[in-house]
């Protein structure tokens, strides 16, 4: 069984392995189960490079991967503990980031953070409309910034009708959490992309 | 894109590069280790070492002969930028979406270094955001703002419309006299009114035969107009339907590459739409711009040689018109563009629900997508009564502040004509050449937005036109009848320069040879038969036709003399006879029915309505994949190919076709160097040699039999394929 991580590591040996029907059947059936980690069964550690590690009992994964479910409608739940490598499998799940110890629980937001960037704006300075283009200079949790976005394009999506995200032309996404929340003169500059 | 950006002095210094020691790669990032966006910090890579820099200082620096792997990693709208050193992974410099191909490209670089190899990785694609005024290019290479200044757009233009002359110059005329017919309108009602009808001084005849000329204007104001838009559209679809076709023609030579590296609407959006906006520029902009110009300076040179001190007065007013008419179009656009996304959603939800017709009844979904729709017709309806009103009440607002100046000139106009200083005519002429000055303000006003429309499409015009077809004829490339020998020597291809695909491939086939292509999805199999195609070009080695280097066979001829079927066959809007006949179009009937005979396509065809007449394609007579797919092997076989190519022709067909299709092959595969891939490996037993791909280089070479025996990769598919059997 712990053949599984290092299998990842060296990446080339996609057709070295033996194929065998039994093996294959174990591991589909494996990829049903919902196994879910917290610190009765699973020990995270800080790696030097900055990344995290994972050990389950006599597996041993050297870098995880740890995604959000559900990034928008419940962030702190969920949370997915996969293996790195480009066929990611998934190592087991944290079902609330409440329930595990406080030390952990920063590791993993730690590496959350390294993962999801999707500055929250605070505040719009100025937007300027250039034939196509606008312009945004804001402020975001993340510090100032400035992007560019397409207007004919669909740049701007309604997670609800009051929370917006808005891609740029580097495909960099922007989260208003609530438009209503914002002053009558950054709504106004905003109006015309809403 | 940029990889090398110039550093400042000061980092430079921190650098202390010995003169040896020179730069490859220098790339800004943007995000620091607690997620905060940053400026001035830079990954600076040399031959020797890769230097982080960030903020003015240098916080890391990395000897390239000590780091196992660099990499580049994808994240959710940001990357990371590792470094692996002795067994640990590094995380080295963090970036928003914004570097995250730029990284790629470094990344790969730097394992190039790493491997030793002294060629750079450089890139073609372009940079999204002008490096220089920092506004956002419209798809170009170069960014119109920056490169335009001055004359040079208007020279670009007018070397568009050069060719059309004499039509220019037909217009221009017209253009004159509509400008001399409206300027001329208030000067005749002037006399109406002074000489002939106050203190009755003319006679009824007089009054008529002042009408009658009035008359005359308004018809050839009229006259001339419609000539004149009547031209201008002439020349404006004339001048789009040259620069379609200049376009189509370019994008048909460009290579592959460039049409690949661009989304599919894109290219389609330049020949169509930008071509349009030029066309509908000439036709409602062009044609009134120099009647435009003419009446309004005229205008004002007459307003104030009749009257100094009220003409000034009246201009004191232009910058409120520009006011009036710069803002109520801004928020007519805003209105109106809020009605139109509205109604983009009312349509997309229609589209939606209707498409999905039977989900939504299959799960009894039909109220609550009932009440769904009626909330966003609901919506769409406020918003366009909401505006109906804001038309109804501020157009008049509107008017009337573009119009206060008129009132204003004929209250101090009216004391003057009082005082007697003045004639009523005179007053009339003036505020007449007034409101005309305003109206004709209004237009102007709207000019830089449509000019820089036009200016964006001409770009994207030029963009495409400036392009050079990376495949082209070689000065020395004659033609070659081909026997069908094919062969790579150390060849090496990537679409990215940072992502190779085939690497050191060495592969020799003999003229008749039948060679199956076996590995793993994305390992470069369909690379390899497009370098053989000719569709693309090696970036290192050589692949030789027949012992000549392919690109000195001029690619017409090549084109000619090979055979294509691919997995999704793609046929032609048109007849399926045309279809056959499209790389041979001079073939005969009995030509066509033999090639469909040996493709098992003749009796199926015989079956349709129409025979061989019979509409195929879009909109088409519906043909089943094997039937499509047996055309497209007539089609190949009627071109007598020397060279053919199967790109999983046999893929996704049911059991009987693709018996039928099997028997096709093996028929057009005899005598003819053939090169196939196929996921069943069944379908390959024929073959002479089996090359088994993969880790970008070929693994493995051999017959079944050997390769079987050998029990090697193309040993473990074949058992993994009949074991998937044995389930089935």
């Amino acid at each position: 069984m712990p053949k599984g991580p290092q299998k990842g590591s060296n990446s080339a040996g996609g057709g070295e392995e033996e194929f065998n029907l039994e093996q294959m059947e174990k591991e589909t059936e494996e990829m049903l189960k919902l196994r879910y980690l917290d610190d009765s069964n699973a020990v995270f550690e800080r790696t030097q490079g900055g990344f995290v590690s994972v050990r389950i009992k006599e597996e041993f994964y050297p870098r995880v991967q740890v995604i959000r479910m559900f990034p928008f409608s419940d962030p702190e739940k969920y949370i997915s503990i996969r293996t790195p490598d480009e066929h990611s499998k998934e190592i087991g799940v944290i079902e609330d980031m409440k329930q595990i110890s406080k030390e952990t629980r920063k590791m993993l937001e730690e590496q959350l953070n390294l993962r999801y960037f999707t500055p929250i704006i605070t505040k719009i300075i100025n937007i300027k409309d250039e034939y196509g283009y606008a312009y945004f200079d804001v402020v975001t949790d993340r510090g100032a910034c400035r992007f560019t976005i397409n207007v004919g394009g669909h740049a701007v999506v309604h997670l609800s009708e009051t929370r917006i995200l808005i891609s740029d032309i580097d495909e960099n996404r922007f989260e208003i959490p609530d438009v209503t929340k914002l002053s009558a003169r950054e709504l106004k500059l905003l109006d015309l992309f809403l | 894109m940029i990889l090398k950006f110039d550093l400042s002095n000061e980092n430079l210094a921190l650098l202390a590069l010995p003169s040896d020691e020179e730069l490859c790669y220098a790339v800004p990032f943007d995000v620091d280790e607690n997620g905060a966006f940053i400026d001035n910090s830079y990954v600076a890579v040399t031959r020797k070492r890769i230097f982080v820099l960030q903020q003015g200082a240098l916080k890391q620096v990395y000897k390239l002969a000590d780091c196992q792997k660099i990499a580049s990693e994808p994240q959710i709208d940001c990357g990371l930028f590792l470094i692996t050193t002795k067994g640990e992974e590094w995380v080295a410099a963090r970036f928003s979406g914004k570097h995250l191909s730029r990284f790629s490209y470094v990344a790969r670089g730097c394992m190039m270094l790493l491997a030793g190899k002294h060629s750079l990785v450089s890139s073609d694609e372009y940079e999204k955001i002008c490096p220089k005024c920092h506004r956002a290019l419209p798809g170009t290479r170069e960014c119109p703002y920056c490169t335009k200044k001055g004359g040079g757009f208007i020279r670009e233009f007018f070397s568009l419309i050069g060719p059309y002359k004499k039509q220019l110059a037909v217009i221009l005329f017209f253009m004159l006299l509509a400008a001399t017919i409206t300027l001329l309108g208030p000067e005749i009602q002037k006399h109406l009114v002074d000489d002939v009808l106050l203190n009755r001084k003319g006679t009824l005849s007089e009054a008529l035969s002042f009408l009658g000329i009035l008359f005359v204007l308004s018809i050839g104001i009229l006259i001339v107009n419609i000539i004149k838009a009547y031209l201008s559209s002439k020349l404006g679809s004339t001048l789009s339907r040259d620069l379609r076709a200049k376009l189509y023609h370019k994008i048909q030579i460009l290579s592959l590459s460039f049409i690949n590296d661009r989304r599919p609407g894109e290219l389609m959006n330049r020949v169509v739409r930008d071509t349009a906006r030029i066309k509908e520029f000439m036709q409602d902009v062009f044609c009134n711009m120099f009647t435009v110009f003419v009446v309004f300076v005229c205008d004002m040179v007459y307003m104030l040689m009749l009257d100094v001190k009220l003409a000034l007065i009246s201009f004191l007013f232009i910058p409120v018109v520009i006011l009036a008419a710069t803002s109520f179009r801004g928020k007519i656009h805003r209105l109106f563009h809020r009605q139109w996304q509205k109604s983009d959603d009312v349509n997309s939800s229609l589209q939606d629900v209707i498409s999905g017709m039977s989900v939504v009844k299959s799960y009894g979904k039909e109220e609550s997508e009932t009440q769904h729709f009626n909330e966003l017709a609901d919506a769409y309806a406020a918003i366009n009564r909401r505006n109906e009103v804001f038309w109804a009440i501020f157009y008049p607002i509107f008017s009337f502040a573009i119009g206060v100046g008129v009132y204003f000139i004929t209250y101090l106009g009216g004391i003057r004509v009082l005082n007697g200083e003045k004639t009523p005519g005179q007053l009339l002429q003036f505020i007449n050449y007034t409101s005309m000055l305003y109206m004709y303000l209004n237009w102007l006003t709207n000019l830089p937005r449509q000019l820089m429309n036009l200016i964006n499409s001409v770009e994207r015009i030029n963009d495409v036109m400036s392009q050079e077809p990376r495949i082209v004829n070689r000065e020395e490339a004659t033609d070659l009848a081909i026997q069908g020998a094919v062969e790579f020597r150390h060849a090496t291809f990537g679409y990215k320069s940072y992502k190779p695909v085939l690497e050191d491939i060495n592969l020799s086939v003999k003229p008749g040879e039948m060679i199956g292509l076996v590995g793993a999805s994305g390992t470069g199999k369909s690379t390899m038969i497009n370098l053989i195609m000719h569709l693309y070009e090696l970036d290192d080695g050589e692949l030789l036709i027949d012992g000549k280097d392919i690109r000195d066979i001029r690619l017409e001829n090549f084109h000619s003399q090979i055979g294509v079927v691919l997995q999704e066959t793609f046929l032609f809007s048109g007849t399926i006879l045309n279809n056959i006949k499209f790389a041979k179009p001079d073939a005969t009937y009995e030509e066509v029915i033999r090639a469909t005979k040996m493709a098992n396509a003749h009796d199926f065809i015989c079956r349709t309505p129409d025979g061989y007449n019979t509409y195929v394609g879009e909109r088409g007579y519906n043909l089943s994949g094997g039937e499509r797919q047996r055309i497209a092997i007539a089609r190949a076989i009627l071109n007598e190919p020397k060279l053919l190519i199967l790109d999983e022709a046999t893929a996704s067909l049911d059991t009987e076709s693709e018996y039928l299709i099997q028997k096709a092959l093996e028929r057009l595969t005899e005598g003819r160097t053939t090169f196939a891939i196929a996921h069943r490996l069944s379908t390959l037993k024929d073959a002479d040699r089996l090359v088994v791909i993969d880790g970008h280089s070929i693994a493995e070479i051999g017959t079944h039999n050997e390769l079987m025996e050998a029990q090697g990769i193309y040993y473990k598919l074949v058992t993994a394929q009949l074991e998937m059997q044995k389930v089935e």
